[in-house]
């Protein structure tokens, strides 16, 4: 085995990234170049954790689509691997002024149907994103007044107000175009035959079992797949697919659980990846309501979790102690409010006793029943229970349970689940604490965090924009919105034979620089 | 074999198993409406927003009445639609045409497997009972009945996958496709089912042989000196044919039932799968299409066992 572990401090992640990219820079550390000129050919067999929602960017709703989506369509926009930050795809993009947004499509890109993937195929999706009955994404585009196609290949959009999340919206599920000439054709039936613009093109989707995407010869990007294909065989039991690995059934196993860890350091020939992700380990809060509506009570939770025993209990230290919504490595990270809550479970009882609970209080809390939820809801209920707070567990499906708490039924004090992270940080607050947001079971929010999310998207200057986040995570923390416990780093495992794998910060793998050996 | 009489009992049994399989399909499409969780959530994905997911609901037909909802599903169900799957659109019909035989594979399989082992092995201990075999047979039924299918299922890729290298640890493969591929698939999970099975029969067989060959009529049958082999299979495997019948039929549904963990340890698209996953998103399309196979596939195993009581004891028949 051979392990890259990329949340490590004393090797810099960016090193690391070198090195498993290019041999250039793995010689010049003097160990064995990973990756030579990438070798052109062959079918990666990929063990995934899900079957898709749908294979229609638009239509669909589970964060697990994305690494198959990403194989089918490209993005107007794409970002960095390491920070997230918006950079061009198929697009570029500019603001002439904070209310207008034109976007310059690349010359020459067609569709798997030889479709011309121009200003009006752009407009065709956008369109369709904002307005369809069935698209899951309309309220990401909510901020566009109207697009003009201004030239061939180029699309004005004209903004109800200033929007500059737009860029990072576009490179996810919005900006993922499908070919205009397939959905007038197929209607409803397009996300079981979806066609795309991207390196690969769809060939099989057998529900819960495979689903097979071959080369695209007309890629505009030259030279580009080096994969023929890709099959991702669905197993969602995570040691199952790693056994697949290890059995040379499969040549990759991503987004698996910690505990599975030292299986994969036992297995010969297999490469571990471990690396930072956005993922969210956190404890939700209804605070629109007794007990939790008291800010001493919210603040005595946090006073009251020991994150780094948390990462080592229930990650087995594989991931990063949470002190906001973004992890360290972020381009937003406030790193000011960072130290708010230390582990002080004195300061937590104090503040429990302050706020009228001197003998404790019961609070109830949904999880799920996965066997990685059910350790992380015992290392929860023992931190809490030592400050003398003492929780009612009730355990379901993730469909159950997270129903139960944000939607109407407003079960449960708390819930602990994750934040799976979003290519903005305007969405992530957004989605999560603004005013009538699913996310926040309470749909109550300080009218002040609600302008401040608002103005997060005027500035394209990211250093300005990360002063607007600054100002947002100071509210989130210092009132303590939510719990964020733990960033969990992602763990893969790959065969010895799959080259140039590059770990991202969403956490959710993309294939194009992958080749075999 | 089948005379009047016979028919007669088919009919009525047939004709009774109609409601059968509509209250069951009712009972659960009940079920999953009143348990907390709803497809729409699931739909809405992660951008669910409380309007989102009431227009979904609108779309899809979600906010109907149960009874309406319910009656629409009957109705194209007995004209042969299943629906499609509400979360990912394939047409359920689809669905259970590919996954029902890689399960039906495996449980026919897991029979043989419990039939060719369970078999002997409760000839060999009721031939001998008390004696050292007798012991050994068993002590392998009492542990085939506790360990766990699942936890055998791993032990089983461990060696023969992981160490061997002989059979593939995942997947399945269509046995019209490649039947050999298709049987070194189904190898390790028909054995991980059959090990509670292969005990069943054992002792079942052991404890109904050893009655009859301490029977009077047996005793007789010894003293006019008839060989005991012979005396063995026509008086007393002829005998006990119906209590194993009814082993046999009562592990078949068992079976059927307990692919869901297997399949899941051996990653096989099969039923087991695809109710799992559909119940956890109250896909209930695809929970009832499966449901109404599953109850189709047991009525009529147990009618075909009745069939079959009546061919091997007549006096059942009545």
């Amino acid at each position: 085995m051979r392990v890259f572990d990329l949340g490590s401090r004393t090797l810099r992640r960016r090193d690391i990234l070198a090195l498993i990219g290019g041999g250039a820079a793995a010689a010049a550390v003097g160990l064995p170049a990973l990756a030579q000129e990438p070798k052109k050919g062959g079918v990666l067999k990929v063990a995934a954790p899900a079957n898709p929602s749908s294979l229609d960017p638009a239509t669909g709703g589970a964060g697990s689509d994305h690494s198959i989506l990403w194989t089918i369509y490209d993005t107007l926009v794409e970002w960095d691997y390491e920070t997230l930050k918006p950079k061009p795809g198929m697009a570029k993009w500019s603001y002439p002024d904070p209310t207008t947004m034109v976007i310059d499509i690349t010359p020459g890109i067609q569709f798997h149907d030889g479709t011309p993937l121009d200003a009006e195929a752009v407009k065709f999706n956008l369109d369709r994103n904002r307005s369809d009955q069935r698209s899951n994404i309309k309220s990401d585009l909510a901020s566009i007044e109207s697009i003009e196609v201004s030239s061939p290949l180029q699309v004005t959009l004209k903004l109800k107000s200033p929007d500059t999340s737009l860029p990072a919206i576009l490179s996810d599920r919005a900006g993922m175009m499908v070919s205009p000439t397939n959905i007038k054709a197929l209607g409803n039936e397009t996300d079981r035959k979806p066609v795309g613009a991207g390196p690969w093109k769809f060939v099989r989707w057998n529900d819960n079992e495979i689903i097979v995407v071959a080369r695209h010869e007309n890629y505009w990007r030259k030279g580009r797949p080096y994969l023929d294909g890709i099959e991702f065989n669905i197993i969602t039991e995570n040691a199952t697919a790693l056994r697949s690995v290890v059995a040379g059934q499969n040549d990759m196993a991503f987004q698996l659980p910690a505990r599975l860890k030292p299986v994969i350091e036992r297995a010969k020939d297999l490469t571990m990846v471990s690396s930072p992700t956005l993922y969210c380990i956190q404890v939700y809060f209804n605070y629109a309501r007794a007990p939790l509506d008291n800010l001493k009570v919210r603040q005595a939770i946090n006073f009251a979790f020991d994150r780094d025993t948390f990462v080592k209990a229930a990650l087995s230290g594989l991931g990063e102690p949470a002190r906001m919504t973004l992890p360290s490595s972020h381009w937003a990270f406030n790193k000011d409010v960072a130290g708010t809550y230390p582990h002080d479970p004195e300061k937590a009882k104090k503040l429990l006793a302050e706020a009228g609970y001197k003998d404790g209080l019961d609070l109830t809390i949904g999880g799920y029943t996965d066997q990685d939820s059910v350790r992380r809801g015992e290392v929860i209920q023992d931190q809490l229970g030592k400050v003398g707070i003492r929780l009612k567990f009730t355990r379901g499906t993730i469909a159950e349970i997270s129903a139960q708490f944000f939607a109407q039924e407003k079960k449960f004090d708390l819930l602990v689940s994750a934040w799976t992270g979003r290519p903005d940080p305007s969405m992530t607050y957004g989605l999560g604490f603004d005013k009538g947001a699913y996310y926040n079971a309470g749909r109550t929010a300080d009218p002040e965090l609600s302008k401040l999310i608002l103005e997060s998207r005027v500035s394209e200057d990211l250093a300005k924009r990360a002063e607007v986040f600054a100002k947002i995570q100071r509210i989130t923390v210092e009132q303590a919105l939510s719990a964020p416990l733990a960033f969990q780093f992602e763990l893969d495992a790959l065969s010895s034979k799959v080259k140039g794998f590059k770990p991202n910060l969403l956490g959710k793998p993309k294939f194009e620089n992958i080749s075999l050996a | 074999m089948l005379n009047a009489a016979r028919l007669h009992i088919v009919g009525r049994r047939v004709l009774q198993a109609i409601p059968v399989v509509v209250l069951s399909t009712f009972i659960v499409f009940g079920l999953l409406k009143l348990v907390p969780g709803d497809v729409a959530v699931t739909l809405a994905g992660d951008n669910a927003s409380e309007q989102r997911i009431a227009e979904i609901r609108e779309v899809y037909g979600l906010n109907q009445p149960f009874l309406l909802q319910y009656g629409s599903w009957l109705a194209k169900a007995v004209q042969g639609d299943l629906s499609n799957s509400l979360v990912s659109n394939e047409a359920v019909l689809t669905s259970i045409e590919r996954c029902l035989p890689h399960t039906l594979l495996i449980v026919t399989l897991a029979l043989l497997t419990a039939l060719l082992i369970g078999v002997p092995l409760g000839i060999a201990a009721a031939t001998k009972p008390g004696s050292w075999i007798d012991g050994v047979v068993m002590a392998i039924a009492s542990l085939g009945v506790a360990v766990p299918n699942f936890w055998l299922g791993m032990l089983l890729v461990a060696f023969f996958s992981l160490q061997l290298n002989w059979l593939p640890a995942t997947g399945a493969v269509a046995f019209t496709k490649d039947p050999w591929a298709s049987l070194s698939h189904a190898i390790l999970p028909a054995i991980a089912l059959a090990s509670g099975g292969i005990a069943e029969v054992a002792r079942q067989l052991r404890s109904s042989l050893v009655e009859i060959l301490s029977s009077q009529q047996v005793r007789t049958l010894h003293a006019k000196g008839l060989p005991p082999s012979s005396i063995l299979w026509r008086h007393g495997l002829k005998n006990v044919s119906v209590n194993l019948l009814t082993v046999i039929s009562l592990l078949a549904n068992r079976m059927l039932a307990a692919t869901v963990v297997v399949e899941a340890v051996f990653a096989i698209p099969g039923m087991g799968g695809l109710i799992v996953n559909a119940a956890m998103h109250r896909d209930f399309p695809v929970v009832q299409g499966v449901v109404f196979t599953m109850v189709l596939i047991v009525v009529s195993l147990n009618l075909l066992t009745d069939i079959l009581y009546s061919v091997l004891d007549p006096r059942i028949a009545a």
